[in-house]
């Protein structure tokens, strides 16, 4: 180090030269040892602030999730706690009861977690793949798609028009989303279609 | 006779804004501060630590009343310094200033009636007889926010001082006119955040407001960003034992780095400074992690 004369004067006077912390330096190391001894018993848990929009409605408040558990450390994550952001435009840290209801959403005995089926004239649900689901939508979507679609009007245009189906999209997706959906469900030629964003 | 009714939709949900700055109120500040270390001092292996810096805070609180007016900055400086998103205190300014002097005069005075160890009591009479040269060379590292490694105790004594003489400056100034500057920086005097916490304000509350380790501004930050390298991604909560600690250090995996966080708002008595380093054993925990300490905090350095 490039001390100047004057400065090495004052560190010698000042007691100072090695590197210490400040409880070091300031002589109060007893206090800082019983305070390591106190600390070395304690583990470091860890929590994670997640940020997230409510699933609920349109408004698309903003919400902060607390886990416990580090997935990094390959722990298992726990939700603990969600509440509302306050750093958010739309909500700034308020929830409606819905959402600040939504631990329990996500926690429920009852939640769907995967795609179930019953069939006609049964009382019955029974669990399916999501492989499975899907055949069954595209299956659906497609005989009602060959059956009904509509290529020309009475005049003889081409209109293209699949009015028999409708499709209703989540509130709480993106405007990327959104746009993916409107590309798909209007190439189809489906006009009942809503994204529900007007809350 | 008709009343005309008109719709006024501002007071369904009246949720405020959040502040972006709450400026310091010197003398309060100081005394809030040398209590809650007294409290602190009560029920922990620091003890003589807080009580230590107990007492000096109640001197710098002591002296805020009796000191003659700092070297304000002019509404010139003040609109340069908003136009181009600096600090409207310029703080290499201030290192000339001779009320700054005068504090550290009057600090160093009244701290020798402070019962301390020995090598704090060394570097006191040290930083009390020390020429000019000596004195611009320590608040120029306070006030930069360096403090070398093998000098830590002596300017210990001149970050106090400069804590009085900013907050006093930063008192004066007008939230309005404040700018953020950037994330973990203080939009008063330019210094870095020593701790951050999660507060209520009336009607708001979970908002985020670091606290400046010299003149005590706290300003709002957003909350889950790093005050180091203000990145979103990477960030993980450090606590002692339980999830539901109310202090817990930010962690980045992006630069590496950690800050101290106060839930305040489930104990409105933790104050920025004095519980950063009545939590010292956070610190001490994460000394053995990977990560660095990205808080500044005078009394708190090597950690």
């Amino acid at each position: 180090m490039n001390i100047d004369l004057s400065r090495r004067g004052f560190l010698k006077l000042a007691g100072a030269g090695v590197a210490a912390t400040s409880l070091g330096a300031m002589g109060f190391d007893a206090a800082e040892a019983a305070e390591a001894a106190h600390v070395r018993a304690f583990k470091l848990a860890t929590t994670t602030e997640t940020r997230n929009i409510c699933t609920y409605c349109s408004v698309a408040c903003g919400i902060i999730m607390y886990s416990k558990g580090d997935l990094k450390a390959g722990e298992h994550a726990e939700l603990i706690h969600i509440e509302g952001d306050a750093d958010h435009p739309t909500n700034r840290g308020t929830l409606c009861p819905k959402g600040s209801a939504l631990k329990d959403f996500v926690k429920s005995e009852t939640r769907a977690t995967q795609p179930r089926y019953r069939a006609a004239h049964s009382s019955e649900w029974q669990e399916i793949t999501w492989d499975a689901a899907f055949d069954k939508m595209a299956r659906a979507l497609k005989d009602d798609r060959d059956q009904n679609f509509i290529e020309k009007n009475e005049k003889g245009q081409t209109v293209n028009r699949w009015l028999t189906t409708g499709f209703l999209a989540a509130s709480g997706s993106t405007n990327e989303t959104g746009w993916l959906t409107y590309k798909t469900v209007r190439s189809m030629g489906i006009l009942a279609f809503d994204n529900q964003a007007r809350v | 006779m008709t009343t005309e009714l008109k719709p006024d939709p501002s007071v369904i949900g009246g949720v405020p804004v959040a502040p972006f700055a709450l400026l310091p109120e010197p003398e309060r500040l100081f005394a809030k501060r040398a209590a809650r270390f007294a409290f602190l001092a009560q029920s922990s292996n620091l003890a003589p630590y807080l009580s230590f810096l107990g007492d000096l805070t109640q001197v710098q609180a002591r002296l805020v009343p009796d000191l003659p007016p700092p070297a304000l900055p002019d509404a010139a400086r003040i609109e340069v310094a908003r136009a181009a998103r600096m600090p409207p205190i310029d703080r290499q300014a201030a290192i000339a200033d001779p009320v700054l002097h005068e504090t550290l005069d009057r600090l160093c005075a009244a701290a020798a009636a402070i019962d301390m160890p020995a090598p704090a009591r060394q570097a006191l009479e040290a930083v009390s007889l020390a020429p000019r040269e000596d004195r611009d060379w320590l608040l120029g590292n306070v006030l930069t926010d360096t403090i070398p490694a093998d000098s830590v105790a002596p300017h210990l004594f001149a970050a106090a001082a400069a804590q009085v003489h900013m907050a006093r400056i930063a008192a004066t100034l007008d939230v309005a006119q404040l700018v953020p500057i950037r994330t973990g920086i203080c939009p008063c005097c330019g210094g870095r955040a020593a701790t951050s916490s999660v507060i209520g304000l009336k009607e708001l509350e979970n908002v985020r407001y670091a606290a400046c380790a010299t003149c005590a501004t706290q300003w709002n930050e957003v909350r889950i960003k790093c005050l180091c390298c203000g990145s979103t991604k990477g960030l993980s909560y450090r606590s002692a034992e339980t999830a539901k600690a109310t202090v817990k250090a930010e962690t980045c995996d992006e630069c590496q780095s950690w800050v101290k966080i106060f839930y305040t708002l489930t104990n409105p008595a933790i104050e920025p400074i004095a519980d950063d380093v009545g939590s010292l054993g956070l610190d001490l925990m994460m000394k053995e992690t990977a990560y660095r300490r990205g808080g500044f905090d005078p009394y708190l350095t090597g950690y």
